[in-house]
């Protein structure tokens, strides 16, 4: 029974792990380009949800397509005028380039505000599940779902749609891409939309799960990167299983060894994943 | 080299004159040199993490040291003989990064040229930052470490606001075995850094001590986004109380995953999350009757010959000034001003020794409480109060003179 | 002008330094031994980053390591000097044992692969409380010196170790091993037809750029008197050296030192004069230079002046 706890937490837990690194890896994979602001994307996202829960007492779970889209707007923009200068260049200079905005921004948002932890409290908590000695809070149930959800819609978007087929022809060909008249150019800007658009949703989503800082947007970001090795680079299927993955290795970690062992544990794997199957678990050729 | 050249999609010009641009930052060196020395002016220095991960305690710190020096300065100054002093405390921002706060005490002391210090944030950089004070002979007082280990280097510069941390844990230990005598088993879960690991093992101390079983004693590494798991596995040992250690967002998520994971007991007590009114605004019913303790807290009724008077007054002007209610780290901040404030009045001096002697012979009531320093540099005068959030708001249980409600279980 | 540009230049400089650690007071004195410390990041990363090309992001790693390598020695009873050498050691294998790992992979995954390096460092030491204090941090033995003096014997700890990077970067960057690495930057494979056996000078430069950067951490460990975790691999140590070479000039051997100096006094203005916006003025800075003057400093003004007086 214990163990089935733990995998649930873990399921639970890598649900929302797998929202979270969903629009990192797509970024990398199509744009190449590793954006360190993710985390601060995330934590604008939580924001949204916050003051629309102050101010007019709305559930975060309605606002996630707001902050989406909020996101989206935010994220193409930058794209736009900043980043696309810089994209084809070695990775030494966009990752360069997306810490230096990072800085900017997340300083921007303690300047706005505060480093003070907010959290979004409900009046009707959504309570817990209890069958038997197995607890499953609905709260995270509804994000896991939730976030399972939005993944799913992203991954058939890619797939079914021309916009998709767009940004996926962009990823394998650059080149062969423009020559069959994609405009390059606007779809890393709508990609990296994207990108933000799934970051603002899981950002609404958590607030009422984590507490919200500025402070915070570095886990966030530690976890993507995880993830994403895991999963395989660019792969958005891929965030799904290395996201799921994760929280259940985290999960086992705490119960077998320790608690403070689960972050160190996660790394440890992550460079030998890179060392030895840099491809991720899927076995999916990465971008490089 | 040429993979770092960017394309040229902008304008030459624009090129330029960002160019032209960053070389002059950087050639615009000595402009920023040398402090504005006005006379009588005191300067009191303060290094405090205002970025970074510590942040929030850094601004807490320095709203207190801003609402003293105003008080202050309304006042008239610091007199001292003939003279009065107005106040000016300089900041630096140390990023949260403790090597740097060293750094900073040494700027301000060398380079700023400031009269007294006060300590960074925490018992580590407070012991850390306390041997630059320590070698330049300047006073300090440090308003936030409560670890036996930084005032037991011998060092004559150096006080302290904060009493022990067993100070903390023991009586209400105390008080749970003598209210609720069911409870016998104790689980602890503690963010593995310094003030949380540290208080921690107190209590790890201050339960063998008086006959409590700790079942369990879980650490959790810094940055950690679920406790889920964790809180699992310590049901399983069957707690009757949990003693969580962390900050205020650790404890928020921690005691929100409690529920989650169906971990119900009767007594849960956090440090040092619900002495800040986030806590409780954070977590709505789930911080109910979760007990804490502090150094401080705005529920104590001292009356003093501070600058301030009493600490209904202190409440009343922290609550004009900043719209909220003051918590231990803003007190204890304008503390240490006030504590140097008596020190210097009392010396009739600004010179640091003479100072530094008045701080060590101080027996003086403020609006903070009783102060007087053990021959370490550590307050000896202070009752730390243990207190419990009840319909919402911390309420004190203990000491018994200022207790404001009964500790009651949380189930 | 070649000699003065080889010896005589960097010998003026040293001079200036030498004469500087006299009459400096403590501040400065602090500051310069920053710049040192951080003259010695900046050479050590051009080593794998702007001569070889490769996104090393490990630079906090070896400064984390080379840190609590000294400490925990010294802490051990064995003699400072020795313990600075044998943090210099210990990150130079470690570097050699990791480089072997790593340097197979390349672009994203070598940078990815080098940053969590320094992160799962972080954690272990976090963790292995018994020997490394964990959370609590390391307290050095305090040296029974004057404070001035002791300023000075750390400036002049950073400076000799400053100086044998800049020297072994001259070396390198003229001789056999700077053209591989160079060959490496242009073309790998190419370079390995050839003749050049990339896998060992990409190793040899990993190795480069971490055995000066150990003692940097264990000699900044014995300055500051206490470490931890979160400073001692903080993975800003990672990027700032990076933010030096690009905006001195990358490849270069003046650049870094250059990019260093600068960098330090940007830092130290900027931190002086905004309190509470400074990391967010530091990201703007990063992102002017890296989209408006991404060929260095050295390139830029000389080109500056060149066409002025060339212009009439």
């Amino acid at each position: 029974m214990l163990y089935l706890q733990i995998l649930v937490n873990g399921l639970l837990l890598g649900g929302l792990y797998a929202c979270i690194a969903s629009g990192f890896s797509l970024v990398w994979g199509v744009l190449n380009v590793i954006n360190i602001l993710h985390g601060s994307f995330i934590v604008i996202g939580s924001y949204v949800g916050l003051l629309a829960h102050q101010q007019f007492g709305i559930n975060p779970f309605l606002t996630v397509p707001v902050a989406g889209l909020l996101l989206y707007g935010f994220g193409y923009l930058l794209q736009r005028g900043v980043i696309n200068r810089a994209v084809g260049q070695p990775v030494l200079v966009t990752l360069t380039l997306t810490f230096g905005l990072e800085l900017l921004v997340n300083n921007m948002l303690i300047a706005g505000f505060t480093a003070d932890y907010k959290k979004v409290v409900l009046e009707n908590p959504f309570g817990q599940i209890e069958l038997g000695a197995l607890f499953v809070p609905v709260d995270r149930l509804l994000s896991m779902v939730l976030a399972l959800l939005l993944t799913g819609i992203l991954y058939w978007m890619l797939r079914g749609s021309k916009l998709g087929r767009a940004i996926v022809a962009v990823r394998m060909d650059r080149e062969a891409a423009a020559l069959m008249g994609v405009k390059v150019n606007s779809i890393y800007a709508v990609t990296f939309g994207l990108g933000a658009l799934m970051a603002g949703a899981a950002g609404s989503m958590m607030s009422m799960i984590y507490p919200i800082s500025p402070i915070i947007s570095t886990a966030y970001l530690g976890k993507a990167f995880v993830i994403c090795v895991m999963g395989g680079l660019g792969s958005v299927p891929g965030a799904i299983v290395g996201g799921l993955a994760l929280g259940v290795i985290e999960s086992f970690g705490s119960l077998f060894f320790s608690a403070e062992l689960a972050t160190t544990f996660s790394f440890v794997l992550l460079i030998l994943l890179l060392i030895f199957r840099p491809t991720g678990l899927m076995g999916r050729r990465g971008y490089e | 080299m040429e993979d770092y050249r960017v394309e040229h999609r902008m304008g030459l010009k624009t090129r330029r004159i960002v160019q032209a641009a960053l070389i002059c930052a950087v050639a615009s060196v000595g402009m920023s040199a040398g402090a504005v020395a006005a006379d009588k002016t005191l300067k009191f220095g303060a290094p405090l993490p205002l970025t970074g991960p510590l942040s929030p305690e850094g601004l807490k710190q320095k709203e207190g040291y801003d609402l003293w020096a105003e008080q202050v300065n309304k006042a008239g100054g610091i007199k001292v003989g003939g003279d009065s002093y107005k106040i000016e405390v300089v900041y630096a921002d140390y990023q949260s990064n403790t090597p740097r706060a060293v750094q900073l005490a040494e700027k301000l002391i060398t380079a700023d040229k400031v009269n007294f210090l006060f300590s960074p944030f925490g018992s580590g950089a407070t012991k850390a930052a306390s041997a630059v004070s320590e070698k330049y002979g300047i006073p300090t007082i440090a308003a936030t470490a409560s670890s036996k280990a930084v005032y037991d280097q011998g060092y004559k510069y150096l006080f302290g606001t904060f009493t022990p941390n067993s100070t903390l844990t023991t009586p209400l230990t105390k008080l749970v075995k003598e209210k609720l005598p069911a409870v016998k088993r104790v689980a602890i879960l503690a963010r593995n850094d310094l003030f949380p690991l540290a208080i921690a093992n107190v209590m790890d101390g201050s339960a063998k001590g008086s006959g409590l079983e700790v079942v369990a004693f879980e650490k959790y590494a810094i940055g950690t986004l679920d406790h889920a798991s964790t809180l699992t596995k310590l049901r399983a040992t069957k707690p009757d109380w949990v003693f969580a250690t962390g900050y205020t967002n650790d404890l928020i998520l921690i005691r929100e995953q409690m529920r989650n994971a169906g971990l119900k007991v009767p007594v849960v007590t956090m440090i040092a999350g619900p002495a800040y009114k986030e806590y409780a605004e954070s977590l709505g019913k789930q911080a109910e009757n979760v007990t804490s303790a502090a150094w401080w807290h705005p529920a104590v009724r001292y009356s003093g010959e501070d600058v301030f008077g009493s600490t209904e007054k202190y409440n009343a002007l922290f609550e004009a000034k900043y719209n909220k209610v003051p918590d231990y780290v803003q007190a204890s901040a304008s503390a240490s001003g006030v504590i140097l404030q008596l020190a210097i009045q009392k010396a009739g001096s600004v010179d640091p020794k003479k100072v530094r002697d008045a701080l060590a012979a101080l027996d003086a009531k403020t609006f903070y409480g009783p102060v007087k320093f053990g021959s370490d540099g550590q307050i000896t005068s202070l009752d730390p109060p243990v207190f419990q959030i009840q319909g919402g708001k911390p309420v004190v249980i203990l000491p018994a003179d200022i207790k404001q409600a009964d500790l009651k279980p949380v189930s | 002008m070649r000699r003065f540009d080889t010896i005589l230049g960097p010998l003026v400089v040293l001079a200036l330094l030498i004469g500087f650690a006299f009459v400096g007071d403590n501040y400065f004195l602090r500051l310069a031994t920053f710049m040192l410390m951080y003259a010695v990041l900046a050479l050590s990363w051009n080593f794998i980053g702007g001569m070889a090309g490769y996104p090393s992001f490990a630079t906090a790693a070896f400064f984390g390591l080379g840190a609590y390598c000294g400490a925990i020695l010294q802490k051990a009873g064995v003699p400072m000097f020795l313990s600075w050498a044998a943090a210099g050691l210990f990150t130079g294998v470690f570097a050699m044992l990791l480089g072997r790992a790593i340097l197979h992979l390349k672009g994203h995954y070598f940078a990815i692969a080098s940053l969590i390096v320094a992160e799962a460092l972080r954690e272990v030491v976090n963790t292995w409380t018994e020997l490394t204090g964990g959370g609590m941090g390391l307290n050095l033995p305090v040296l029974q010196m004057d404070v001035t003096d002791q300023a000075r014997f750390f400036f002049f700890a950073m400076l000799v170790v400053a100086a044998s990077t800049f020297v072994l970067s001259a070396v390198v960057i003229r001789g056999k091993l700077g053209f591989g690495l160079s060959c490496i930057k242009q073309n790998e494979d190419a370079a390995n037809i050839l003749g050049v056996d990339a896998t060992r000078y990409k190793v040899f430069a990993f190795v480069l750029s971490a055995v000066f950067v150990g003692p940097a951490g264990a000699i900044y460990a014995g300055w500051v008197n206490y470490i931890e975790p979160a400073d001692a691999f903080d993975v800003l140590l990672s990027v700032k050296p990076i933010v030096m070479v690009i905006l001195g000039g990358a490849g270069t051997l003046y650049g870094p030192v250059v990019g260093a100096f600068a960098f330090l006094i940007l830092e130290e203005v900027v931190w002086r004069n905004v309190l509470t916006f400074h990391s967010g003025l530091l990201g703007l800075l990063i992102v002017l230079l890296v989209l408006f003057m991404p060929q260095g400093l050295i390139r830029v003004t000389a080109r500056r002046l060149f066409r002025r007086t060339a212009a009439p």
